[in-house]
């Protein structure tokens, strides 16, 4: 948490998708109902099978941190959603190279969040099961 | 040999197994293991926000391994691959059908788009290829395809007819409208 984040104009919410093949990192305003800027995994690299990689995270991360940098933001509260987002040995190892990549950039970092979504349909597994 | 069936539920892992259970005449031996769950009370407890029994996956392991298996044994359940398997098959179904299918099955709207999310970002597939590796995955794409082929892919694989593969679908683009 950082003193500046009274200031709630100057926050906003990184969004960080990331799946076994991709990573897709957004920022939104607080609301959510604004995109501010976004890039995915595919833009930055060119083979597909990089799109997941943290190389291509961290690329995106610094493209999107300076995009809302010149907005006016000075922090973001992050949201990691997907097999990136938790897991340490996961395939898709862009969720913390991106929180890293952003902080590096400049942005501050408020909360961050594991959203991940947990496929269910009257059971469910424990939370991180198998790892 | 066991073989687990696993997908985001939607991908048509009843239906399929349940052809082939019928097909087999018995030869058979395909456990549905969120009906063992529930009917045997293996869970830690509820999660209230989804409906949904939080299954105890030790004691789901221990009644399996006391179980007289079959020759071939398939575990059919979206939790099938957080056990111990031989091979993994992993059912996937672009989100738009996928939801359209729960939708269908009378799942709430909360369900669906929590489901729809988790096949989008490949969370089984991710989870089954971190516990069983590369070399024991075999997705299977499931859309637009009928229960009698989702079935065929699955006897491919139980036959040893068919390579692993991960990472064969990409479903993320349909994230594209919620950020
Ligand atoms: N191959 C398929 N094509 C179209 N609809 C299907 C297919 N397989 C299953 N369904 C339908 O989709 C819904 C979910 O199928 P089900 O087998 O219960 O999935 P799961 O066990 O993976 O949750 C059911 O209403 C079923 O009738
Ligand atoms: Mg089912």
């Amino acid at each position: 948490m950082s003193a500046n984040e009274g200031n709630e104009d100057r926050w906003a919410v990184a969004h960080v998708h990331a799946s076994f093949n991709n990573t897709i990192i957004s920022v939104t305003d607080l609301t959510g109902a604004e995109t501010l800027a976004k890039s995915s995994g595919g833009t930055v690299v060119k083979q597909n099978r990089d799109e997941a990689s943290p190389y291509a995270a961290m690329q995106m991360a610094e493209t999107v941190a300076e995009e809302v940098l010149a907005q006016g933001i000075e922090g973001v509260h992050v949201k990691l959603r997907g097999p990136g987002g938790n897991l340490q040995k996961s395939p898709g190892p862009g969720a913390q190279a991106t929180v890293r990549a952003l902080a590096r950039a400049g942005l501050e970092i408020g909360r961050i969040e594991d959203v991940t979504p947990i496929p269910h349909d009257g059971t469910r597994a424990p939370k991180s099961s198998g790892f | 040999m066991r073989v687990a069936v696993t997908g985001t539920p939607g991908t048509g892992k009843t239906t399929a197994t349940r052809r082939l259970e019928a097909d087999s005449e018995g030869a058979l031996d395909v456990v549905h293991l969120n009906d063992v769950v529930r009917e045997a009370g293996f869970s830690t407890g509820t999660d209230e926000a989804r409906d949904s029994l939080v299954a105890d996956l030790d004691a789901v392991e221990g009644w399996l391994d006391e179980r007289d298996a079959g020759d071939v044994e398939l575990l059919e359940s979206h939790l099938a691959h957080l056990l111990p398997a031989d091979r993994v098959v992993v059912l996937r179904c672009h989100p738009d059908e996928l939801g359209d299918r729960l939708t269908e099955r009378g799942e709430s709207e909360a369900s669906v788009a929590e489901n729809r999310e988790s096949e989008a970002l490949d969370v089984v597939l991710a989870e089954a290829v971190e516990r069983h590796g590369l070399d024991s995955v075999y997705e299977v794409d499931a859309t637009e395809r009928s229960p009698e082929a989702v079935a065929a892919a699955i006897e491919a694989v139980v036959a040893g007819e068919r390579e692993p593969s991960a990472g064969t679908v990409s479903f993320v683009d349909s994230l594209a409208d919620h950020p």
